[in-house]
């Protein structure tokens, strides 16, 4: 069956993130900037937090996969997008019920592989 | 079409089982024991016909092999069921469980007899003695029947509907196909032709063919072979020639299945349909087409009609199609087979679901149905594909090697009692 991985990354990372992922056989991404933040609500380590949350820039990378890439490509993510301090960011998977090739009507892994 | 009064199914599955358990050098012990089915059950059942004469028909239940989980087989009214047919259908359905990896061992039961000339009463009385003359053999953990040519769901219904009776409580969980009102599942009636098609789509696929440009014929016009005539002909295949048990009919620029079928249901048979050449069964399985798709009775494709096949791609809906022989013939015109254990085996999966979802009772969308069916359907080619390549073995070979390696080790690791 397919999942598909949403994370939300450090802009940094995206780079080495994204190399890695076409080196893995993942053939197709989308990313998004946006902006978000966690439990610390936007401040850093060494902020004093306000009331106000501070949106923070992050890159959300999409990837559409089969399940049986979903644990290898998990670790890579957590590998490369660690930080060392907080706001690494996360990884979600979510199942996905279906897939079609717009140019082909391939459906399924074939329109993702 | 006609029954090949020489061939017998059970030494055809025999030589099948027997060829690829040699080469895979499986202990003796083991082979005979896949051999020989556990248990055979003959039947009398003595039914008062509609004109008032009690006429006695005989029956079969065979298990052929448990020790993957409960029997699982369909059950066949037709005039040629003897009992070595009803043990090769069985042994073909352990295969074809062990395949796409349910978790059932293979089972078949028959009744020889015409359900064609019989009233829609006489049949139910029969169908009702049958299932109190196998009540011992069946039930939800032990033996689920299903159905296969000419019965139904009506018929699984009058199955059920005995079983409950006697246990004294309702049992859907006895059979699988039953309609949709007492627990059927969603998308079992179109389950066998649905994962023939999937199979159709990747064997076509990895021969890097376009889809859109394949010619199709298909021998048999029933429970299988009409649904995968009309999901091929969705995808965008020509469908070029059909048949059934009265002859068929034969179109280059192609026939639109839906409309054949609504011929079918008016007249009985796809014969006279409009702008067609009459052929016969024969002449179908020799048609100039792409993909064959033999979805009748087994035997059609024999030594002495292979040379004759100019299909690239065959594609097994029914069960025991090709004889051994045939095969070889087959094998050496390189035409691609996808075995009978593999590409019909849609209809045990949906069933599974079935009993799945009766188990649960909670009951999936068609659309989920479906999609988990392609799911197993697509895994299950890609191994047996990949086997075959890796071992340089037919389709057949690769899908006998992977079911009997998974019986067989059912068997080594529950050892042998006592």
């Amino acid at each position: 069956m397919l999942k598909k991985i949403e994370c939300f990354i450090q802009p940094s990372k995206l780079d080495s993130i994204k190399d890695a992922l076409f080196r893995a056989g993942v053939e197709g991404m989308s990313i998004t900037d946006v902006r978000g933040v966690g439990r610390q609500r936007g401040y850093t380590k060494d902020e004093k937090p306000k009331k106000e949350v501070k949106f923070l820039p992050k890159e959300k990378l999409e990837v559409v996969l089969d399940e049986n890439m979903v644990e290898d490509v998990i670790t890579l993510i957590k590998k490369l997008a660690r930080t060392g301090t907080i706001g690494a960011g996360k990884i979600f998977v979510l199942p996905v019920e279906d897939a079609v090739r717009v140019s082909t009507d391939e459906v399924g892994r074939s329109a993702i592989h | 079409m006609k029954r090949n009064k020489m061939l017998n199914p059970w030494q055809m599955a025999l030589e099948q089982f027997d060829s690829v358990a040699n080469r895979m050098k499986l202990e003796p012990g083991v082979h005979n024991i896949l051999r020989n089915p556990k248990r055979c059950l003959i039947v009398s059942m003595p039914v008062k016909m509609d004109r008032g004469e009690v006429k006695v028909f005989t029956g079969y239940r065979v298990h052929h092999n448990i020790s993957r989980g409960p029997a699982k087989g369909g059950i066949r009214y037709h005039p040629d069921v003897t009992l070595d047919e009803v043990k090769a259908l069985a042994m073909w359905m352990t295969w074809k469980c062990a395949v796409v990896g349910v978790p059932y061992g293979g089972a078949k039961g028959g009744i020889t007899c015409n359900p064609k000339e019989m009233s829609r009463g006489e049949v139910e009385r029969l169908t009702r003695r049958y299932t109190s003359e196998i009540i011992s053999m069946i039930g939800p953990e032990r033996d689920i029947p299903a159905p296969d040519v000419n019965t139904d769901s009506q018929i699984m219904a009058w199955i059920m509907d005995t079983f409950s009776i006697d246990r004294g409580y309702s049992v859907p969980g006895v059979v699988t196909g039953k309609p949709l009102s007492i627990g059927g599942s969603l998308g079992r009636t179109e389950a066998t032709g649905r994962g023939c098609m999937f199979t159709v789509v990747n064997a076509v696929k990895y021969m890097g063919l376009d889809l859109h440009r394949q010619r199709v014929a298909v021998q048999g016009f029933g429970n299988v072979g009409s649904v995968v005539a009309k999901l091929l002909f969705d995808q965008g295949c020509r469908i070029t020639g059909i048949s059934d048990v009265d002859g068929g009919i034969h179109n280059e620029k192609g026939l639109d299945p839906y409309k054949v079928e609504k011929h079918t249901q008016k007249n009985g048979s796809v014969t006279g349909y409009r702008e067609t050449e009459a052929i016969t069964n024969k002449e179908l399985l020799a048609l100039d087409c792409d993909i064959l798709i033999p979805a009748a009775l087994e035997g059609q494709i024999t030594r002495s009609n292979a040379g004759r096949v100019k299909a690239k791609i065959v594609a097994e809906a029914a069960n025991g199609p090709t004889t051994p022989e045939a095969d070889r013939i087959l094998k050496e015109k390189k035409i691609f087979v996808i075995p009978d254990i593999l590409t019909n085996a849609g209809g045990v999966v949906v069933s599974y679901f079935e009993w799945v979802q009766g188990l649960q009772a909670y009951f999936w969308s068609e659309r989920e149905v479906n999609l988990k069916l392609r799911d197993i359907m697509e895994k299950a080619f890609d191994e047996v594909y990949n086997l075959s390549k890796k071992k340089k073995v037919s389709m057949r070979n690769a899908a006998y090697i992977l079911a009997i390696s998974r019986v067989a080790e059912a068997h080594r690791i529950r050892g042998l009692y006592p």
